[in-house]
Order: structure tokens, then sequence, then C-alpha cells
């Protein structure tokens, strides 16, 4: 196998093998996620748990849970693997970093998505949320979840030079939830906040995805109607830009002899 | 036709400081140049902050230097940090270097192929390791569940893994209990005679460093003060170096006030006697510590030429430093 390629599928089987060392957080979690989900659409419904409206709230309340593990699960895993050590000794292989965190990256990406269809699927069946499958939804998915990462790699970057950055990690995650549309469609927040919510990572994807699933929108529809050109500058700007400040940090990091330092 | 040995490691002109806001940076390491031969085992020593861990950091592309270079089998760290990596396997100290969640055996795979190997010669060579550190039988058991001796021969074996020619060494013995220590020292030993590994290897355990190192290297304030082959540098304090056996019928307050009287002399007891050992100048001097002792009237029972231990020569290197830098 090529060597690069070998890395990614080390890293990402690496990924995979210690997410299932914790099998019963994964089931506590998943648990939880469901039971606030139900709780805020409980809410928002004012008390009326309506099926057509949980299915779009469904979509980006899916995708705010990976923006959730994808920016906690960077920068909780760095911080551990520096106070462990086998953060100096990933940076001691004979590949790029980058390659490692895309080999992560895709191992979360998949616990993520286990995760998802283990707790949501059920729910789905037993509250009748119809959810139709669309083709779409693959590619506006990835690019949903490469911005997302990108954003997560910033974080991560932060993660090596300032160490304690859960807050940070925190408010980030809460912003998206109420920002990025998950909850609430983004043209009903006034202007200036609307403007913010879309410079997001995953609030086009969010729009794209409800787009194609529930109006049966195709990506030539979502080109000619500037979602999709919009989510490729974000997702290109936030997944390069969180590589490269990601590599800048990285090599502050080296020059200051913060990598093995907690 | 001439062949040239490139040496394992080389490092030139080494520098590197700390900045610190507000304050004077601190000079971690200072224009160290040293070169380890293939084969060799280095013992790379020095008292606490004298640049130890940093120097080795650099070797392994963890700190970027601010000046110099450090060459592993001829590969420039900074420039060719894939092909330098592919040289070197270190366990390095204070941490666990390993993954507590994954089994032995899935560490190993792992830390293989992050070094870019993998395949049938990497399992057998994991199978190999893992039989003669005695934990093939428990290499499915998540490391977590481990003693700490176990753990730290797996961090071996996976600093080994891949085969790299080159093993640095942090303190490989911290912790262990005698038995697992002797694995370890056994271990260094073998991969040097046998396996023909370069070796570094830093620690506080002088008399382990004495036992296993061809050469050692002594860091003070991120200079090399003394790099020399272990049995050269001892034959420096060889001369001068005595053990005076006195009878234990001193108490400990009478034996604390003699010692205060003769500086660089430091107490064994063994046996039911009381023994001063260190390095006295010359004959004149001798005659002078005698004479302490009798006029404090500790009971002499020999006095005698003898081997300086490593940590002695450590030691005195280190106060003649001291005397340097007191001057």
């Amino acid at each position: 196998m090529n060597e690069a390629l070998l890395t990614t599928w080390n890293e990402m089987v690496k990924e995979l093998r210690i997410r299932w060392s914790y099998k019963f957080s994964i089931v506590v979690e998943a648990l939880m996620m469901v039971a606030i989900f139900l709780g805020i659409t409980f809410f928002m419904g004012e008390g009326d748990l309506q099926s057509g409206r949980l299915a779009p709230a469904l979509v980006g309340y899916i995708i705010w849970f990976y923006a959730l593990i994808a920016i906690g699960k960077i920068s909780w895993g760095l911080r551990e693997e520096t106070q462990t050590g086998t953060l100096e000794q990933m940076y001691m292989g004979s590949q790029p970093m980058g390659l490692l965190l895309i080999g992560r990256t895709l191992g979360t990406v998949v616990t993520t998505t286990i995760e998802v269809a283990a707790a949501f699927l059920p729910l789905a069946l037993l509250l009748n949320i119809r959810l139709p499958w669309t083709w779409e939804v693959l590619p506006l998915g990835a690019l949903t979840l490469a911005g997302l990462y990108g954003f997560g790699f910033i974080v991560g970057g932060a993660t090596l030079i300032f160490k304690q950055v859960e807050s940070l990690a925190n408010l980030l995650q809460n912003l998206l939830l109420f920002l990025n549309g998950a909850l609430l469609p983004v043209d009903r927040l006034p202007p200036p906040v609307e403007a913010l919510a879309l410079a997001l990572p995953s609030t086009w994807g969010i729009i794209a995805l409800r787009q194609a699933i529930f109006d049966g929108a195709n990506l030539a529809t979502l080109w000619q109607n500037g979602v999709l050109p919009n989510l490729l500058i974000n997702t290109g700007l936030y997944f390069v830009g969180g590589l490269l400040i990601y590599q800048a940090c990285e090599g502050y990091a080296r020059r200051r002899g913060l990598l093995g330092q907690y | 036709m001439t062949t040239t040995t490139v040496d394992s490691i080389s490092i030139t002109h080494l520098s590197k400081s700390y900045r610190r806001r507000g304050a004077e940076p601190v000079v971690a390491v200072d224009d160290l140049n040293l070169a380890v031969p293939p084969g060799q085992v280095l013992g790379f020593l020095g008292a606490n902050g004298a640049g130890k861990t940093t120097t080795i950091k650099m070797m392994c592309s963890l700190i970027t230097p601010d000046h110099g270079h450090v060459q592993l089998n001829g590969w420039d760290v900074n420039r060719r940090r894939g092909p330098a990596m592919r040289q070197i396997g270190a366990v390095l100290e204070g941490t666990r270097n390993i993954y507590w969640r994954l089994s032995a055996w899935q560490n190993l795979i792992y830390y293989a192929r992050l070094k870019g190997v993998s395949g049938k010669a990497v399992n057998q060579r994991a199978r190999r390791l893992l039989s003669e550190l005695e934990l093939w039988e428990r290499r499915s058991q998540p490391v977590g569940e481990f003693s700490r001796g176990m753990q730290q021969k797996v961090a071996i074996a996976c600093a080994l893994v891949a085969d790299q020619p080159i093993v640095l060494l942090d303190e490989p013995t911290l912790g262990l209990d005698v038995q697992a220590s002797r694995t370890v020292k056994q271990w260094i030993r073998h991969l040097s005679s046998v396996e023909g590994k370069t070796v570094v290897l830093t620690t506080h355990q002088l008399d382990m460093a004495q036992e296993l190192c061809d050469r050692v290297a002594i860091m003070r304030r991120g200079r090399l003060i003394a790099d020399q082959p272990t049995a050269a540098l001892l034959e420096l304090f060889r001369g001068d170096h005595y053990q005076i056996q006195l009878d234990a019928a001193l108490d400990e307050p009478q034996l604390a006030a003699l010692v205060s009287q003769l500086p660089g002399l430091h107490v064994l007891h063994s046996n039911g006697h009381i023994t001063l050992s260190g390095p006295i100048a010359d004959q004149d001097a001798l005659v002078g510590v005698i004479g302490v002792l009798h006029a404090a009237g500790a009971p002499l029972l020999r006095v005698e030429k003898a081997e300086p231990t490593l940590e002695e020569v450590f030691v005195g290197l280190m106060q003649k430093e001291d005397k340097e830098d007191t001057v």
C-alpha cells in the first residue's frame, strides 16, 4: 500500500479502535443527544411533536451533532494525546501531520455516522419522521463535513498552543446549534446575525441538504440558485484555511517546544 | 578505494533558546556539537535543566532549533523529516508514549505503520519483540491493564518495531522495579551488541550508564562539558580517587561534623564500616585529610586508591565547573 494511504488508514483504524473502547460512553452520548433533540423540538413546538416539523429539524440537528464531534473530539483528542505523550510519538512518524489529521477525521466520521444511525433511525421510525433518500445527500453531506472539520482543525491548532480551550470549544459548539440553522432557519434571524450565520461552517450545508431532501432540488438546481457555490466557497475556505492554520500553530508549537507540554 | 562511514547521529552547532515575556531568553542548548558512530551506546547525562531533553526533542523533530543541524544517518531532521524519522525510535521520559486503550499488539502495528512499514516482516518482528519481552501471551489485552514495567516494555518494543537503526531512550527505567529494570538493561545491551543499533540513553541512574554506555557525554547549562569513552572518563579521575575506611564508632552528628571539614568526600556505609570516598588531589592533601580524621578521633581502618564511579566523575566535573563559574 502507498505510504500516504497506509498512514491515513492506520490513523483511521486507531481512531475507530479507541472510540470503540468507549462503547458505553457512546451509547450514553447517543441517548442524551436523542433526549436533547426531543426536548428542544417539544418546546419549540409548544408542547407538540409534529412529525412534519421534526424532519427538517432532525437534518439540522444531525449536522450539528457532527459539528459537536468534529470540534470536541479533535480538541479533546489532541489535548489527551499531549498529556499522554502519544502526540509527540505521532509527530515522529514519517508522514506529514496533515495526513494523520485526515485519517483521524475519517475515523471520527465513520464512528459518528454509526452513532447517528443507531440513535436517530429508531427515533425516526418511532415518531414517523420521513427523510426521503436522495443521492445528492452524499456530496452535499461530504462538503458540509469537510467544512466542519476544517473548523475543527482551527480549534485543534489552538489546542496545540493554548491547551485549555474546552470553554472555547463549548462556546463554538453551542453557537453553531443556534446560528447554523439547525433549529431555526437562518432567514428568520435579524440581518446582521443572518450574515454571521451564513459565514459559519455547516449553515450552507444545512440549507443545501434541506432543499435536496425536502424540495427535491438536484445539484444543478442548487448551483443555479447559488446555494452550491456558496457551500463550495465556505467549505473550501474552512477546510484549506483550517489545515493552514493548524500547520501554522504546529510550527509555532515546535518553535516554542509546546508539543509535549500540557 | 576508501569508504566513509556516516555517523548515525551528527549534531552541528545546535542552539535553542526559549523567549520569555518580559525576561531574558533562557538558553537551553548552546552551540552543541556531537557525533555518534553506528552501534555505539551513548550515555547523555546532565542535571535537570541542563538541556538534554531539548536536545533529544530536536533530534526527534519535536522542537525546531534556532541554529544548527541534526542529521540521522545523513538525513537532516528539519529538511528531510520523513526519511530522518524512519531512522529513529524513541521512548520519551515522563509520558506513556503508547495508547493504553489499545492492546500491545495493536500498539506495535500502529507504530510500525506510523514509520511507513507494514506487512509480514513487521508482524514477525512484533511477534519476536513481544515474545522476547515476555508479553506475547498478553498481546491482546489493553495496555492500560498492564503493570508499569510491562507498559514500559511495550513502549520500548514500539520504539523498535520498525527496526529503526537509532534508538533514543529517555529515562527508560524510571519507576520500574528491580526485575523490570534488569530486563530493560539487558535489552539495551542486546540492541547494541546483537542488533548493532545506535542507542542514546539519558538517565540519572549513573551506575546504569556506567554499566551500559560505551561513551558518555555530559551537558551543563546547554553546553557539553565532557564527551569521552566511559573508560577514558573514569581514567581522568582514577589517579586521585581514594577510599578511606573508618570503624563505625562515630555517631551521625560526629560524622556530619567530620564530613563538613572534608569537601568532595562522600560517605558510604557498608558491613558495619564507614567509608569516605572521593577525589584527593595529591599526597599532601591526603596527609591533610588523615590529619583531620586523627584530630577528630576517627578510628582509621584502611586507606586505598579506588576506581572512581561515573557518579563521582559526574559530581567532580560539576563541582569543577561550578568553581570555574564562581572564579
